[in-house]
């Protein structure tokens, strides 16, 4: 494998992407002034809502699209050039394969067209296999018997059995049970710390926090927050839980703070209105039982975005 | 290099992939079946029964190969393309022109096992019937090869950009137009050294058949059944240069398909 050309594996400067259709060639802009970098040896998940563009941008990574403008590089090659696509492994959302063959067959297709042969070629199949707990007897059953779980993982071992510098799954987990979700986390987390740098989309948005080093978020075409997992929580402002030991009157409530169902709890949203329920508190006597500080989720904040998008 | 490694492994698999389609067994069958049946015609036919035999077997030959090469060969493209198994296969360090060229080489393997069986069982069916086998036979069956070469190359160059219908249609267009255009020209030279064109429509029909036969292959100079059923010999330099025709469009074919396929976009 050849060594890494850039400290960027991927690169995407102001893309932009129109797909047409339909008898009159209506044009549809699919992604809208795309701009973010993936550090090479991290994991960065992609996230937005269905239609949100986020498959489109993969397949631009991976060379199966076109785009119209902008800068893309892939381990800073052009995915327009055939060699970039040496240092990437991909699985497709919803993966299809040749399903007259064995799971077994499908990977030695694969892995002779990432250049494995003979005995190297059997014990990348053997790793690939281990990774991604599917070293079972179905795997020498035809495909077209396969459930969902199990194309996903014959997907994913495909993708990694050149050993790729860059790894760009699309929706991984999507049709796996909590146990193999958990057994792709894991093979995600155990890949990248052999070094590979991780690009996937997924709509399960907690594996997204837990997972992620850096997270881009795409509504309706556009990049709308991007950075790590906590600078985007927080930039949203951080909500305050407060419990009192008595209740206050809704008309004494300062600005800023709201009751909630239970009589002597009150939600603060944000520091000032924290500091004046304290304040107040402190100044008529009311003692503080509890204080908890709530950071808005992934999935609160791609909510709003998507309400924004929308109006 | 390694294009012609991928270019090998993408054959091999179409192969794999073609053999197991339904429909070619259908016609493999079929082929088989009439094949037979020429033994049958031959004692009903008031010609010559080898006659009978070896021309009805080598249509056979034309028209079995001519129908793999037409179904399964616009079916390849499409099958991955619809099946989004094209997204994985892509996604590899290969370039889209050898993915194209491995299906050609896959399919053209499919129509020679095709046609190496049914000449066994041509050979057969002369032997037993005493009706002296010839090498002209196998240099008719050559061409027959050359001219199914073409077609793929056809179908795969329509099925690049185009629905499996359409590029069923139109790789049949492109077949009889390519027997009819010599037959087209001789016509319409016949008619206007005979007077019979006239006028601005004359032009256009004079332009259109000097245009047929120029663009499209030539498949009628692969068809010599005539000849070596009649036990006439070839001579080697006619087999040659078609030879070297069928390759010069086949050539073309496969770079305006593969040129054609990189500009594609998979959704």
């Amino acid at each position: 494998m050849i060594a890494c050309m850039s400290d960027l594996m991927i690169e995407i400067e102001h893309l932009h992407k129109t797909y047409r259709s339909g008898f009159t060639m209506k044009p549809k802009l699919a992604l809208k002034d795309v701009s973010f970098n993936v550090e090479a040896g991290k994991v960065y998940g992609f996230i937005g809502p269905n239609g949100a563009g986020k498959s489109t941008t993969i397949k631009v990574l991976t060379g199966l699209l076109n785009f119209d403008s902008g800068k893309v590089l892939v381990n800073g090659i052009s995915p327009r050039d055939v060699k970039s696509r040496q240092y990437i492994g991909y699985s497709p959302e919803q993966p299809y394969f040749y399903d007259y063959l064995s799971g077994r067959e499908l990977l030695r297709f694969y892995g002779k067209l990432v250049g494995l042969k003979g005995a190297e070629l059997e014990s990348r199949i053997g790793w690939a296999l281990e990774l991604l707990h599917a070293n079972k007897d179905w795997i020498d059953r035809r495909l077209r018997s396969y459930s969902k779980g199990m194309m996903q993982r014959v997907g994913i071992a495909q993708a990694i059995l050149g050993k790729p510098k860059l790894l760009i799954l699309d929706e991984p987990m999507s049709g796996l049970d909590p146990m193999g979700r958990r057994d792709v986390r894991e093979a995600i987390q155990q890949l990248n710390r052999d070094g590979v740098t991780i690009f996937y989309s997924s709509h399960l948005l907690s594996d997204v926090e837990s997972i992620s080093h850096r997270v881009a978020m795409i509504v309706d075409g556009k990049i709308v927050r991007e950075g790590t997992v906590d600078d985007i929580t927080e930039s949203c402002g951080v909500e305050y839980h407060i419990r009192t030991r008595e209740a206050i009157l809704g008309a004494d409530l300062p600005r800023g703070v709201s009751a909630t169902g239970h009589p002597q709890e009150y939600i603060c949203a944000d520091d000032v209105a924290r500091d004046r329920l304290l304040g107040f508190c402190l100044s008529n006597g009311i003692a503080v039982e509890k204080m908890d500080h709530k950071r808005p989720s992934l999935e609160d904040i791609l909510t709003e975005e998507i309400a924004r998008a929308d109006a | 290099m390694q294009t012609l490694k991928h270019i090998g492994i993408i054959a091999l698999n179409t192969f794999r992939e073609s053999i197991r389609d339904k429909i070619l067994y259908n016609i493999g069958f079929l082929a088989i079946a009439l094949t037979l049946f020429s033994i049958v015609l031959g004692e009903w036919s008031v010609f010559d029964r080898a006659y009978v035999i070896k021309s009805t077997t080598l249509s056979v030959m034309s028209l079995s190969g001519l129908l793999i090469s037409i179904f399964v060969g616009i079916s390849l493209v499409q099958k991955e393309i619809q099946r989004r198994t094209v997204l994985t296969l892509l996604s590899k360090p290969i370039s889209r022109a050898a993915f194209i060229v491995g299906k050609y080489f896959g399919l053209l393997a499919v129509v020679a096992v095709h046609l190496v069986l049914l000449t066994g069982i041509y050979y057969a069916i002369l032997w037993i019937t005493n009706s002296s086998p010839t090498v002209s036979l196998l240099t008719a069956i050559y061409l027959i090869f050359c001219e199914m070469a073409v077609v793929i190359a056809v179908a795969l160059l329509f099925s690049s950009f185009s629905s499996t219908v359409l590029s069923a249609l139109f790789t049949l267009g492109v077949y009889f137009a390519g027997h009819l255009s010599d037959q087209l020209m001789e016509q319409v030279k016949f008619a206007s050294r005979m007077g019979e064109l006239r006028g601005a429509s004359s032009v256009i029909l004079e332009k259109a058949a000097v245009v047929i036969h120029a663009v499209f292959p030539g498949l009628y100079r692969f068809n010599v059944t005539n000849y070596v059923v009649h036990g006439v010999a070839l001579p080697d330099m006619y087999v040659f240069w078609n030879s070297v025709y069928a390759l010069g469009y086949i050539g073309v074919f496969l770079a305006i398909a593969s040129w054609w396929f990189s500009r594609r976009d998979f959704l």
